[in-house]
């Protein structure tokens, strides 16, 4: 396996760019996640990284090498794309057979032999002599997964292969590269849009918009400590609550207003540059307080219910507060009723601020 | 009744539509196997009275028409060979490649489709003639050895190949050569075969650019044969020309029967022309 390095790599195409300036440092046997919106980039940069796109600018490294001119098959990667990209006409045994065949010099029975091994970890040995066409969506992922395993290459690229399943086939196959790469050990760069994928699976998630990184960094990471207003809106279903307010210093000390609340920052949280800031809270940071006092760093508001949206296992409910509107998670024992006067239990300590005007977290 | 009305009415208005389709065809195998005077003899009836089996080495024996035969499969086989092979080049970077002027170059090859084959036949004449390959079976087969029709055809089935099989094929090795084999031709297999349907019976079919370009026996094919035949100063024999004809059109029934699902399939793919 090896580490990965993209040193201020950017993408253009003609006057339009699609990939700006992006550093990224892949450990050995990290698996990592390129999370973003529809056209942020990520599948560029996984293109990049493959080789079946040039590198308008920077370097790219794979394992201390500089392979930004290397052509695709003499970098030693594999990848699986979001359709497979099966060849139609040849059988599975073939399909995974082809490309050692091709760039490799081993002969039959080596060959022969990786393609057993690789089909046995990916329970599919009574699959190889079947057609893509003959096969059901999971047993194809299996199979392209097959074609990149028996490479046996430096770097796995997987480019949002769990997209075309469905969700029941999607959970089961999330738990399979889980467990593929925790015994395998092998360096992987994941891309998907979805972000429960991408807080499940990697080790670091990359989260993307408008051709840029936002936030490179552990999952719990980047949902407990947002980087900007992107990541935190992105990342964590429902999204983070962000609500305008005003800070001032005050007798007691630098005050956040919400106007139907107010926080006193405690000695530690760095002062905000202006008057106006961002406050991020998640849902499941809101409660229903069961009465009007809570312990220490809570904070106390009371609210009208809006919508609320039963999930199963607990609810979503929209909560007015003043001029704002949360969304909060609460439990189905205590259910609120549309109209409810409740009142808001706010878990400070989680909170995040931001710049309204760079969108950037406060430290 | 009604049910069965109901259920094979088609059956009833296609049958005679296909027997006046068939009784051309019919009628010149009926008429190869009858004697001269019958052909004109309506007291004679529809069907000779004696077959005459022996009209046909006749009509074999008054030309060369083993060697148009041979003429006529070396120059076909020629011209679909050479086109399978520069419409597949041709169609892969259209549908592929990124190159300068390549939309006004496929733009030009549209125009060429477009193009009635007599408008060019008086160029391709004079052209034929500076290369000094006039009266040769070259003459027959050069100016056909690219298709601007084919290269549309193939070009459309490779852009309906995902790109990402493109992708996968560069990942596992193959330059555009080896995808182009190894992955492109085996998914438009149906394209290629209809396409080469056309172009055999277009060029097995051809008379007009032979008779132009040939003058000797040695490279006509077998239509010219069988219009010579047609011609005779002495008046057509009709019994030796109706047992031609269908020495003649028997390799291509012969290849519709066998290949006819694809026949049809090559109309649907191409739309009719």
């Amino acid at each position: 396996m090896a580490s990965l390095s993209l040193q201020q790599v950017g993408k253009t195409y003609g006057t339009q760019t699609a990939v700006e300036a992006l550093d990224l440092d892949i450990a050995d046997r990290e698996f990592t996640v390129l999370v973003g919106p529809s056209g942020c980039g990520k599948s560029t940069t996984l293109r990049m990284i493959a080789g079946l796109e040039s590198i308008t600018s920077g370097r790219l490294l794979i394992d201390g090498k500089d392979v930004t001119e290397v052509p695709p098959q003499q970098r030693d990667i594999a990848m699986v794309f979001q359709s497979y990209a099966l060849y139609p006409h040849m059988t599975a045994y073939m399909n995974m057979a082809f490309g050692l065949m091709k760039t490799t010099r081993l002969d039959k029975r080596e060959i022969e032999a990786r393609v057993h091994e690789a089909a046995s970890i990916l329970h599919i040995e009574d699959l190889l002599l079947r057609k893509p066409n003959e096969l059901s969506g999971g047993q194809r992922q299996r199979v392209a997964i097959g074609r990149a395993l028996v490479r046996k290459p430096k770097v796995f690229l997987f480019d949002e292969p769990l997209s075309n399943l469905d969700a029941k086939l999607r959970n089961h196959m999330r738990a399979e590269l889980k467990r593929l790469h925790s015994e395998l050990g092998i360096t992987v760069v994941y891309v998907t849009h979805d972000q429960v994928e991408a807080m499940t699976l990697g080790t670091r998630i990359a989260v993307m918009a408008a051709g840029r990184l936002q936030q490179f960094d552990t999952p719990m990471t980047v949902y407990r400590k947002p980087a900007n207003t992107f990541v935190a809106a992105f990342i964590g279903a429902p999204e983070m609550n962000l609500l305008r307010c005003r800070h001032s210093q005050t007798a007691e000390g630098r005050v956040i207003d919400g106007m139907s609340f107010r926080i006193t920052l405690d000695g530690q949280t760095p002062a905000p540059a202006g008057d106006d800031i961002l406050l991020g809270i998640r849902p499941e940071e809101l409660f229903l307080a069961p009465a009007d006092t809570l312990p220490g760093g809570q904070l106390m508001a009371h609210g009208t219910v809006g919508r609320v949206e039963l999930l199963g296992a607990d609810a979503l409910a929209e909560v007015n507060l003043g001029h704002h509107r949360l969304v909060a998670r609460v439990s189905t024992e205590q259910l609120p009723q549309p109209g409810q006067q409740v009142v808001l239990g706010i878990d400070t300590r989680r909170a995040r601020l931001f710049d309204p005007v760079s969108g950037y977290a406060h430290a | 009744m009604r049910h069965t009305l109901s259920k094979y009415w088609h059956h009833l208005v296609l049958l005679p539509l296909a027997l006046l389709w068939l009784s051309p065809m019919l009628w010149i195998g009926v008429t190869s196997l009858k004697t001269k005077s019958e052909v004109f003899d309506s007291a004679a009836g529809w069907l000779p009275s004696v077959a005459q089996w022996s009209n046909y080495p006749a009509a074999l024996s008054v030309a060369p028409f083993g060697r148009y035969l041979i003429n006529s499969v070396l120059v076909t086989g020629s011209i679909i060979a050479a086109q399978l092979i520069t419409i597949t080049l041709a169609a892969y970077a259209f549908a592929r490649l990124r190159f300068p002027g390549k939309n006004l170059l496929f733009g030009l090859f549209l125009v060429q489709i477009m193009f009635p084959i007599y408008a060019i036949f008086l160029t391709n004449f004079v052209t034929i003639r500076e290369l000094g390959l006039m009266n040769s079976l070259w003459a027959l087969i050069v100016p056909f050895v690219a298709s601007g029709y084919g290269t549309f055809m193939l070009r459309q089935a490779f852009r309906q190949v995902p790109a990402e099989l493109a992708d996968a094929a560069r990942l596992d090795g193959c330059g555009h050569l080896s995808t182009l084999w190894h992955v492109y031709l085996p998914l438009v297999k149906p394209t290629l075969v209809a396409f080469a349907i056309i172009s055999v019976v277009t060029h097995w079919n051809d008379y007009m650019w032979p008779l132009l370009v040939t003058n000797s026996e040695e490279v006509r094919t077998l239509p010219i044969g069988l219009g010579l035949l047609a011609k005779a100063d002495s008046g057509a024999d009709w019994t030796r020309l109706m047992a031609a004809t269908i020495v003649v059109v028997s390799p291509l029934l012969l290849f519709f029967v066998i290949f006819q699902r694809r026949f049809v399939d090559s109309f649907m793919h191409a739309g009719i022309k």
